[in-house]
């Protein structure tokens, strides 16, 4: 897998590359704005660009425009990008029109490193990943949202889950229930939420995104 | 000389001119006025039937001349606004009359009786130096009062002025501590959490140092968390990031309340603006969603000449309380704006938030 990384702090930078590193993931360029991140992808033609929100000059959002950016020269490109805080709004700009490839999550995820070592392979790979905070502003229970109110509480942890990218086996042993029962409840959300039932890839996915289109 | 009777009352008939409205003081004035023009005419035949020679009606003109004088420079005086004015008026009123009576006098012993030397001057001079002493004293304060209330608008000008200015370096510095949280000491916890993780990967054989780190991993979460919570509370990101109607949007979309929006305002906005028109919007959502059970809720931004005009509405039970603790602290933060704040809540017809914040 080979990588480039946008991100400004420079202790952070060299912590990621060397974390990489060590996991032989490919660290192909280190840049520190958005520019050169274009540069980067357009030279290295990466797997996967690691990019903070907030770069300078402005250190607002232009990391998010330039992934979104990335993604519409590039759409084979994954893009995962981290950042201090989380907002919907982001999340649903950065996704657009196709959910594959995409991550977005707090930065201090990059702590727990094997989960985030799984986090980067997935969306390398094609997959999603969205935050758990994401997720979980996007399930709370709010008036008006209708979309989620016909779910039952465990069918909205399952969709938490699904939605940061677990698999069913994650899924069931961190509600500890069977493999089985998961998939039941999968079916039942895909049901609920009147998702059709087309290719299985991001289908799990989908499920948050459809929700999270009406809600955004 | 104005000898006539006020306007509308018939000279006549001088009894029923009280019962016209006129005063017991305007009513003498005019007899006194009357009764020296009659006796003037009087004395002038007199000397004319008594054989003419020594003009001496000129004296008892001379009297009566300054008897009406005396009266119209009185009431002069009493028109003059109370006071030391009208106190300086009335002493200039005597200076003037002994001034002109002075002067006749002379005019008719050099006419009479041929005295030649202008014998009032000193006495005139000395009277003039006296209402000129007397005007400078009274009016005194007046000129200290009116240079205080100069100096008082000054400073006035100088606080509003200063004032803003400090609202505006306060909102600008609570934007750079945000950013220096997210970018300074967060960013750092989140690159120790990152050490921390590459350090716990290389013990994962040895369980009491991994729980070390794993312990030590968590405090630095919580620290990132508190730093988080702390920056979003002094300005949310999106505020920040992406200005006034994203960081709207994102709040209308949170809540849920099928919030419609309407943006027509073109001026940018200083971050102390900025951020109070965001907190009205934010508080009068979180009333509708808690409290009002609406059906439609509404924002609208919009520019009224030089201020910005903040308006939330919706449609639910109303019945708020204007001076809760919630609006109270808004109206605090909009009147350092000199700005207002309007709430309009009737009981069962919903309430309307209207912020007005003048844009410099």
């Amino acid at each position: 897998m080979r990588v480039v990384i946008a991100e400004d702090l420079a202790l952070l930078r060299e912590g990621l590359v060397a974390l990489l590193r060590e996991n032989e993931i490919e660290v192909v360029a280190q840049v520190q704005d958005a520019p050169a991140l274009l540069r980067a992808i357009a030279g290295h033609e990466p797997d996967l660009a690691i990019v903070d929100v907030r770069l300078p000059p402005t250190y607002s959002d232009e990391g998010l425009l330039a992934a979104i950016e990335a993604r519409r020269r590039q759409p084979a490109l994954g893009v995962l990008v981290l950042s201090q805080y989380v907002e919907t709004a982001y999340a649903s700009e950065l996704i657009g029109e196709d959910t594959a490839g995409i991550g977005y999550l707090l930065k201090e995820r990059v702590g727990d490193v094997r989960a985030f070592l799984d986090a980067l392979r997935r969306v390398a790979a094609g997959g999603t990943v969205l935050d758990r905070q994401v997720v979980a502003e996007l399930l709370a229970p709010r008036e008006g949202g209708e979309a989620l109110s016909g779910l039952t509480t465990r069918e909205r942890e399952v969709l938490a889950l699904m939605a940061e990218g677990r698999s069913n086996t994650a899924i069931a042993e961190s509600l500890v229930v069977t493999s089985g029962a998961v998939e039941k409840h999968i079916t039942n959300i895909f049901a609920k939420l009147d998702l059709p039932a087309c290719d299985d890839n991001h289908r799990r996915v989908l499920a948050v995104l459809a929700y999270l289109r009406v809600a955004t | 000389m104005d000898l006539s009777l006020p306007a509308g009352v018939s000279p006549r008939r001088w009894m029923p001119v009280l019962a016209a409205g006129l005063s017991l003081g305007e009513y003498a004035r005019s007899l006194v006025r009357r009764l020296a023009f009659l006796s003037a005419v009087l004395v002038a035949a007199i000397w004319a039937l008594g054989g003419r020679g020594y003009f001496w009606p000129a004296w008892a003109w001379l009297g009566l001349g300054d008897l009406v004088l005396l009266d119209f420079a009185a009431s002069w005086a009493w028109r003059q606004p109370r006071g030391a004015v009208r106190r300086v008026a009335c002493v200039w009123a005597v200076v003037g009359v002994t001034a002109v009576i002075l002067v006749f006098t002379w005019l008719l012993t050099w006419l009479l009786a041929g005295v030649e030397t202008f014998w009032p001057g000193w006495a005139l001079l000395g009277v003039a130096t006296a209402g000129s002493a007397y005007s400078l004293i009274a009016l005194q304060d007046r000129v200290l009062v009116a240079r205080g209330r100069r100096a008082l608008r000054a400073r006035v000008d100088l606080l509003t002025r200063t004032r803003r200015q400090a609202v505006d370096a306060q909102a600008a510095e609570l934007r750079r501590i945000e950013r220096d949280l997210h970018d300074g000491a967060q960013a750092r916890l989140v690159a120790l959490t990152l050490q921390l993780g590459r350090a716990e990967l290389r013990v994962h054989d040895q369980p009491e140092i991994r729980g070390l780190i794993l312990d030590a991993q968590r405090e630095a979460h919580h620290a990132i968390a508190e730093l988080r919570d702390l920056a979003r509370g002094i300005v949310p990101p999106l505020l920040a990031d992406r200005g006034l109607v994203a960081a709207v949007e994102s709040l209308a979309a949170r809540y849920g309340l099928g919030t419609s929006i309407e943006v027509d305002t073109h001026r940018g906005l200083a971050p102390a603006v900025e951020s109070a028109a965001y907190f009205v919007i934010a508080e009068a959502l979180t009333n509708t969603a808690k409290h009002a059970c609406a059906q439609r809720s509404w924002v609208a931004l919009r520019d009224e000449h030089r201020m910005l005009a903040v308006v939330v509405g919706d449609d639910g039970c109303g019945g708020a309380d204007a001076e809760g603790s919630g609006l109270a602290g808004l109206r605090a933060r909009i009147e350092a704006l000199d700005g207002s704040l309007r709430v309009d809540s009737p009981e069962a017809a919903g309430t309307v938030l209207e912020a007005r914040l003048p844009c410099g």
